[in-house]
C-alpha cells in the first residue's frame, strides 16, 4: 500500500499538475466547493419560491424539486454530457459538465433544506417585520435569511459531504478527480485492486467523517448561541 | 384617531369579532381586557392589518386603513406594535434591532441611525445593553427593547398585545412603569392586558370584550365602581380568585 502511495501520491493529490491538468484530491475538493458555492444562490431562490406567496412560482419550484429528486444524478450527468452539447451546439469540458449536473441536482436538495429553515422560523419574526412596515426585500434579506441560513449551516455542511461523494461519479465521464486518478492507478497496477480501492475509500472516509464531525460541533454551537449559553461558557 | 365601525371578523365559520363600533381619541390610552378568546388581540391586530376583517371599517386619522390608496407598509410605520413574545430579531444586537427600521425604511446609515437609537435605548433605560444579543438579556429588558424598536419611527399610535403576559412577575413592573411614562407623552395607545392596577392608573377608557363583543366601554372610575357592567364583575372576581 505504501508503495502505491509513494509511486502515485502526487497523482492522487494533484493529478498531472503542473505538467498537465490539475486532478486528484485537489480537483475533487475544487469541484465540490465550486459546486456548493454555485448551488447556494440557486438553492436560496428555490427556497424563497417554495415558501413565498406566489402560487405560480411555488408550483414551478416544487415541480423542479420533484423532477430532480426523482432521477439519479448519473442520469443528469449523462444528460449534461451527451445531450447538452447537442442542444447548445458546442462541447463542454467534462469538469464543467459535472459541476453543472451537481449544481442542478443539489439545488433541489439544498433548496429544500433552506426552505425548511425558513419555515422553521417562529411566526412572530415575520409578524414583527411586518408590523415595523418592512417590505418583502428587507424582510427577506435582513430578517428571514440571516436566521434561516444560520440555522441550517449544519445541513449545508452536510450537503458538502454529499457533493464530495457525488463528485466521484465524474470518473465515468473522465473528469480527472480522485476516483478517476485511482482508476488510472488501477489500470497500471492491475494486481492490487484491494489496496488501491482501500486507499480511495479511506480518503473519502477521512474527508467526509471529519466534515460530519464538524457538523456536530456546529449544531451544538448554534443551539447554544440561540439560547445565550455561549456567553456563559465564555465567562466561566 | 382610530375608529371602529361595525367591525366583524370570522375565522372560517367561527365569528370572533361581532359588530364592534368604538372610537379611540387622539392621545388617549385604551386598555382592552376580557376573558381569553374574547377577541381583544384580534381586534388590535386588525388595526395594523396583521388580521384582515371581513365586515365594517377601521379608520386611522379619518382614513380607511383598507382603502386601495393605503400602502400597508406605510400604514404600519405609523403604528408601533408590541407583541407578547417580544419578537426581537435574535441575530441582531439590541441596538441593531432598534436601528433596523431607521436603516431599512428611512435609508439612514449606521452613523445616522445610531444617535436616535441610543437615545431611545436610554429612554427605556437600556443604553448599557446596546451591544448585547436578545438571548443575553432578561424578558423584561427584551420587552423594553421591543418597545424602543416600535417607537423609533415616532408612530402616532402604539399598540401593545399583552406586553407583560410572557414575563416573570418581578419583571412586569419595569415594563408597566415604562408604559405609564409613555402614555402621558401624547401618543395614542391601545393596550391589551390583564394588569388591572395598570388599567386603573393609566387608562382613559377601558374596553371589556366578551365572546367577540365590546360589552362595556367606560372610564376607569366607572369600570372599577359598584355600578360597573355585570360581565366585568364576574371577570374581576375570577381574576381576584386567581390571584
Amino acid at each position: 500500500m505504501l508503495e502505491i502511495l509513494q509511486n502515485y501520491g502526487i497523482l492522487l493529490l494533484i493529478g498531472e499538475f503542473p505538467h498537465g491538468k490539475l486532478g486528484g484530491l485537489a480537483m475533487t475538493l475544487i469541484i465540490s466547493f465550486v459546486s456548493l458555492i454555485v448551488t447556494f444562490p440557486c438553492a436560496i431562490l428555490i427556497a424563497l419560491a417554495r415558501t413565498g406567496n406566489s402560487k405560480r412560482l411555488k408550483s414551478l419550484a416544487s415541480g423542479f424539486v420533484h423532477c430532480v429528486r426523482a432521477i439519479p444524478l448519473l442520469m443528469l450527468i449523462f444528460w449534461a454530457y451527451f445531450a447538452l452539447p447537442v442542444v447548445i451546439g458546442f462541447p463542454i469540458d467534462a469538469t464543467y459538465t459535472l459541476i453543472i449536473a451537481i449544481v442542478i441536482y443539489q439545488t433541489a436538495y439544498l433548496g429544500e433544506i433552506i426552505a425548511a429553515g425558513i419555515e422553521g422560523l417562529p411566526k412572530g419574526q415575520l409578524e414583527a417585520a411586518k408590523s415595523l412596515g418592512l417590505g418583502y426585500i428587507p424582510t427577506t434579506f435582513k430578517v428571514v435569511l440571516p436566521q434561516a441560513l444560520f440555522n441550517v449551516v449544519p445541513g449545508i455542511v452536510n450537503q458538502l459531504t454529499t457533493i464530495i461523494k457525488e463528485s466521484s461519479l465524474g470518473s465515468i465521464i473522465a473528469v480527472p478527480e480522485l476516483s478517476y486518478a485511482m482508476l488510472q492507478v488501477n489500470s497500471n497496477e492491475v494486481t492490487k485492486p484491494l489496496q488501491i480501492f482501500g486507499i480511495l475509500a479511506a480518503t473519502y472516509f477521512v474527508l467526509c467523517f471529519a466534515l460530519s464531525q464538524a457538523t456536530g460541533v456546529l449544531e451544538r454551537r448554534i443551539a447554544n448561541r440561540r439560547t445565550g449559553r455561549v456567553i456563559v461558557e465564555a465567562v466561566a | 384617531m382610530i375608529a371602529f365601525q361595525n367591525v366583524s371578523k370570522w375565522y372560517g365559520a367561527l365569528q370572533v369579532i361581532h359588530d364592534i363600533s368604538a372610537t379611540v381619541e387622539k392621545g388617549t390610552t385604551i386598555v382592552l381586557c376580557g376573558p381569553s378568546g374574547s377577541g381583544k388581540s384580534t381586534l388590535v391586530r386588525a388595526v395594523n392589518r396583521l388580521e384582515p376583517i371581513q365586515k365594517g371599517r377601521i379608520t386611522l386619522a379619518g382614513r380607511d386603513i383598507h382603502a386601495k390608496s393605503v400602502n400597508v407598509n406605510a400604514l404600519r410605520t405609523g403604528i408601533g406594535f408590541v407583541f407578547q413574545q417580544f419578537n426581537l430579531f435574535p441575530h441582531l444586537s439590541v441596538i441593531d434591532n432598534v436601528m433596523l427600521p431607521l436603516r431599512r425604511l428611512r435609508g439612514q446609515s449606521r452613523k445616522q441611525a445610531l444617535p436616535p437609537a441610543m437615545l431611545m435605548l436610554e429612554r427605556v433605560g437600556l443604553a448599557d445593553k446596546a451591544a448585547s444579543l436578545p438571548a443575553d438579556i432578561s424578558g423584561g429588558q427584551s420587552q423594553r427593547v421591543a418597545i424602543a424598536r416600535s417607537l423609533i419611527l415616532k408612530p402616532d399610535v402604539l399598540i401593545l398585545d399583552e406586553p407583560t403576559r410572557a414575563l416573570d412577575p418581578e419583571m412586569v413592573s419595569e415594563v408597566l412603569k415604562l408604559l405609564k411614562e409613555l402614555s402621558g407623552g401624547g401618543i395614542t395607545m391601545m393596550c391589551v392586558t390583564h394588569e388591572m392596577g395598570f388599567a386603573r392608573e393609566v387608562a382613559d377608557r377601558i374596553w371589556f370584550l366578551k365572546k367577540g363583543r365590546l360589552t362595556f366601554d367606560a372610564p376607569p372610575d366607572l369600570f372599577f365602581s359598584k355600578d360597573t357592567h355585570p360581565d366585568v364583575q364576574g371577570f374581576m372576581s375570577a381574576i381576584h380568585r386567581h390571584h
